[in-house]
């Protein structure tokens, strides 16, 4: 379940966030949403480790071992033999290989770009458009119908222009 | 309160300012949109008479096998270098004036290096056999050479195709976005498919920008071996002006002028053409300005060190290409001489022309047609006058060439301005970031200063 809190201003969201973590809400249950990225702790820690680079690297031998065997591989299954020059040549080698590693490697970091942005994200979620124009969102994550009652009363104490949430409109 | 209000004021007025660009268009759009259509199509009427006739068509012969696509090819894909190695770059180093010209930029070389691209299929003849090049198995018995530097072109290209569409995606992402929550009927359905379903979490932020980090410094290594294969094409061989060691650095600092340059010729015509003069300003073209004359300076370095060997050397058919380059394309070796070295230069050492954006667009201009003239006397002096001097000849392009190079021209033009149209040409969100939230007067004494900040 979710509660967004739509303020005007980041001062605004700040005593919102001061409340809710007053009132004992975990950080890592809060989180902002803005139009332009606010620096980190400026409003709350967002907890973030990269992890995504386990993808890059994973991409980038996965393309190494690809473009190894798709150069050497297939001069060795069908040679062509042209003069004196080797079957399998180290530098065509490497040159294939190394461009195989880094066009993986950027294949590897957008998937775990999406990956750890939980994109794409088709399920309904607490959201206000208007945050396109510099409005700041608080969103809360809870478990319990009450706590998302009271994250919304301190929302709106906050001064809150609005509350969203994440559930159908009836 | 009104302190937010006005920041909320100023929000609406960015988006709705750097994104008018997508606004329904004027009728001068459509002409412009329709012009370019129309050399591009008697460009594809060009290649249709090239197809069904054959190689004929064209200009090329014995010796000069290589014509107006290679130097087309050639000259494609060094644009597409600065483009996204600029903006990764000026990623990378945190410099704070890049943002207004990231978009453009990353875009300049998606699209120069789709028409790049092209010239090599546009040369090979039989062009219908054209997946014969593809690495696959084949009851043909036509296996890919890997050892052939035409097959690492194909790898090289594809990967910055791929990666530099994939780099300009990942730094619009939050800006589909924004076009989302802005638009209404299809046109958001449309933008909410693309934007993913973004919505802006601290933690996509800090993800973003992590992985744009990443992006930008894988790709520009890329970017450097593209340049550096395209010039392998013509190192590897035995071909008198060829056959140089100091070709592929040569190539790449050639490629990031003309890109260069291109990035600040696109950034004049947005901003005249969307009224972005609040976002792009002097000190852009300024700084753009420095960065063309430390390349320009760079690229008269490498040639003058070639030059140098060969004079010296004075090897008898190096110095012979030389010499029939320097009597037959005199006039053109002036214009790459005046155009990259001579008059850039000299000129881009002067604050106020580099502020001035009539002058800028001369020199940027300038500097191009000196690359396009400099990609013609690599290819076409060298191969007119190989080794065998009874085989000896010359070249001029045929009207279907120039028809296609015309095309060439007009459908990256067309592709730039149908992008305008239909995408955020500026990065707006993180120009709002700098002007929203990373932007300061600090009191210093008796004056107030500018400041900006950057996270680390």
């Amino acid at each position: 379940m979710e509660i967004l809190g739509v303020f005007g201003s980041i001062d605004q969201a700040v005593g919102a966030v001061d409340k809710l973590l007053d009132a004992g809400f975990e950080e890592t249950r809060i989180t902002t949403l803005s139009s332009v990225p606010i620096p980190e702790g400026a409003l709350i820690d967002s907890g973030y480790r990269r992890r995504f680079h386990r993808w890059t690297l994973a991409g980038g031998v996965l393309g190494a071992i690809l473009g190894f065997s798709l150069a050497a591989g297939t001069a060795w299954l069908y040679p062509v033999q042209t003069g004196d020059k080797p079957i399998i040549a180290i530098f065509p080698v490497g040159i294939v290989t190394y461009e195989m590693t880094m066009l993986l490697a950027i294949i590897g970091t957008l998937l775990g770009m999406l990956w750890e942005m939980g994109l794409p994200d088709i399920e309904r979620h607490a959201y206000d458009s208007e945050l396109a124009d510099g409005l700041i969102g608080i969103l809360v994550c809870t478990d319990q119908e009450e706590s998302r009652q009271h994250a919304a009363e301190l929302l709106t104490a906050a001064g809150a222009l609005r509350l969203r949430t994440d559930e159908v409109p009836e | 309160m009104s302190t937010s209000a006005e920041a909320v004021r100023n929000a609406v007025r960015q988006n709705a300012e750097m994104l008018s660009s997508m606004e329904r268009p004027r009728w001068r759009w459509y002409l412009l949109a329709f012009l370019l259509g129309a050399v591009v199509a008697f460009g594809l009427y060009a290649f249709t008479v090239q197809v069904t006739t054959g190689m004929v068509v064209t200009g090329i012969n014995r010796p000069v096998m290589w014509g107006m696509y290679i130097i087309n090819f050639v000259f494609w894909v060094g644009l597409s270098h600065s483009g996204t190695m600029v903006s990764a770059i000026l990623r990378l180093s945190h410099a704070g004036w890049r943002r207004p010209i990231l978009r453009g930029a990353e875009a300049m070389t998606v699209f120069s290096i789709t028409v790049g691209g092209l010239f090599p299929l546009i040369h090979l003849g039989r062009n219908w056999v054209f997946y014969y090049m593809l690495p696959y198995p084949t009851q043909y018995g036509l296996w890919p050479n890997f050892r052939s530097p035409l097959l690492w072109d194909m790898m090289a290209i594809n990967t910055y195709i791929i990666g530099s569409s994939i780099f300009l995606y990942v730094g619009m992402l939050p800006d589909l976005a924004l076009v989302r929550d802005r638009s209404s009927s299809w046109k958001r359905l449309v933008f909410a498919a693309l934007a993913l379903g973004w919505r802006g979490t601290a933690q996509q932020w800090r993800a973003f920008a992590k992985a744009s980090t990443m992006l930008a410094a894988l790709i520009i290594p890329v970017a450097v071996s593209v340049h550096s294969i395209v010039a392998w094409d013509f190192a590897v061989t035995l071909v008198p002006g060829w056959h140089s060691t100091i070709f592929a650095p040569y190539f790449v600092i050639g490629a990031i002028t003309s890109g260069v340059a291109v990035v600040i010729t696109l950034m004049i015509i947005i901003r005249k053409a969307f009224r972005l003069e609040e976002y792009l300003t002097p000190l852009h073209f300024d700084n753009m300005g420095k960065l063309l004359l430390a390349v320009t300076l760079l690229w008269s370095y490498f040639y003058f060190a070639d030059v140098l060997t060969t004079w010296y050397g004075h090897e008898p058919i190096e110095w012979e290409v030389f010499s029939f380059m320097a009597s037959k394309y005199g006039v053109l070796l002036l214009i790459m001489l005046l155009g990259n070295t001579l008059l850039p230069i000299p000129l881009l050492c002067i604050k106020k022309v580099r502020r001035s954006i009539p002058a800028m667009l001369g020199i940027t201009l300038m500097v191009n047609v000196a690359m396009f003239t400099e990609r013609f006397l690599i290819i076409v002096p060298s191969l007119s006058h190989k080794n065998i001097p009874f085989v000896w000849g010359s070249y001029f392009p045929s009207w279907v060439e120039l028809a296609i190079t015309a095309a060439a021209f007009a459908g990256f033009a067309l592709l730039y301005t149908l992008f305008s149209r239909f995408f955020p040409i500026v990065a707006v969100t993180d120009v709002r970031e700098q002007t929203e939230l990373l932007k300061a007067e600090h009191q210093l004494g008796r004056t107030r200063l500018d400041t900006l900040v950057e996270e680390e």
